[in-house]
């Protein structure tokens, strides 16, 4: 570092700083309406996520009463297939408890997927 | 408002605002701002030509720097993290003025400040007088070099300018202090 270079860092190093001339007041005051901001955002989040979850809940209650019936019969078919699978053999008869299992594999995602999103949804919220 | 029972705002240290103000105390934040506004101006005000738009834009970090909070890893990297969200505000305004801070003209003369008149008399000419004769590129270069003490790999980091440019803009700004700061001999 030459002459120059220690002078002009010691210049900078010395040279005035602003008075705070209503300069924080104005800060604060910013700081405030961005809170204020946030909590409208988070108060629309909020309402736009009721609204999205009333909207899933009425079409899974449709879909209950169009194919309720249905879906408990086939899972009732095949619990009692696997059940059967399970106890029919002294030895465990593999094939007929993955038939079982596959069978009734859209239930069981349908299950977790619920689980999934909802757990989504959540964290989202949480966020 | 986390801190408020134990934290004496005046008396509190600067990390014992940053705590309360990741708590989101305002109050906190609004002495940190206080104790650090000088500092954020004074620097902004090197890289602008204006007082008034360093000012805008110093306040416009501080918000800024208020909502990102959370990315702050431990309260003594603050003025390391606010130096960096206050020249990223000042590149975002330049880029919308349409400044250009990549293109150097080599061919072009260092400066012809040395002929101005308070030069040629060897008159003392303050340091933000001769920063306002730079380009927007060489202030900014030059503050964050000589004013804040951070090297050209740094400055590379922070502005996202290549290496060879920032190379070239402090050594050109310095050069153009000198003609302007140093008495004529």
């Amino acid at each position: 570092m030459n002459d120059f270079d220690a002078l002009l860092k010691r210049s900078f190093a010395e040279a005035h700083e602003p008075a705070d001339d209503g300069f924080s007041v104005n800060v604060g005051r910013g700081v405030a309406r961005s809170e204020a901001a946030l909590k409208v955002r988070n108060a629309t989040y909020a309402v736009g996520m009721a609204a999205a979850g009333a909207t899933i809940l009425y079409g899974a209650y449709g879909l209950v009463g169009a194919f309720g019936q249905e879906i408990l019969a086939t899972a009732g078919l095949e619990v009692a297939r696997a059940h059967s699978a399970l106890s029919s053999a002294p030895t465990v008869n593999t094939q007929g408890m993955i038939q079982s299992l596959g069978a009734g594999l859209s239930q069981v995602m349908l299950v977790v997927a619920v689980l999934a999103g909802g757990a989504v949804v959540y964290r989202q919220t949480q966020d | 408002m986390a801190a408020r029972g134990f934290l004496n705002l005046a008396q509190a240290t600067e990390a014992a605002l940053i705590i309360a103000a990741l708590a989101r105390d305002q109050a906190a934040f609004g002495e940190l701002v206080k104790r650090r506004q000088g500092w954020a101006r004074a620097l902004l005000r090197r890289m602008c030509n204006s007082h008034a738009e360093a000012d805008d834009l110093a306040q416009e970090a501080f918000i800024k720097a208020w909502d990102r909070l959370r990315d702050l890893e431990t309260p003594a990297a603050f003025p390391g993290w606010f130096r960096r969200i206050a020249v990223t505000t000042f590149l975002m305004a330049k880029r919308k003025q349409k400044a250009i801070f990549e293109e150097i003209d080599d061919a072009s003369p260092i400066a012809s400040e040395e002929s101005t008149p308070e030069a040629a008399a060897g008159a003392k000419i303050d340091l933000e007088k001769a920063l306002a004769k730079l380009s927007d590129a060489e202030r900014l270069c030059v503050t964050l070099n000589h004013g804040e003490g951070l090297s050209h790999s740094e400055i590379v980091e922070m502005t996202g300018l290549a290496l060879g440019t920032v190379k070239s803009h402090v050594l050109r700004g310095t050069e153009k202090l000198r003609r302007l700061l140093e008495p004529a001999t």
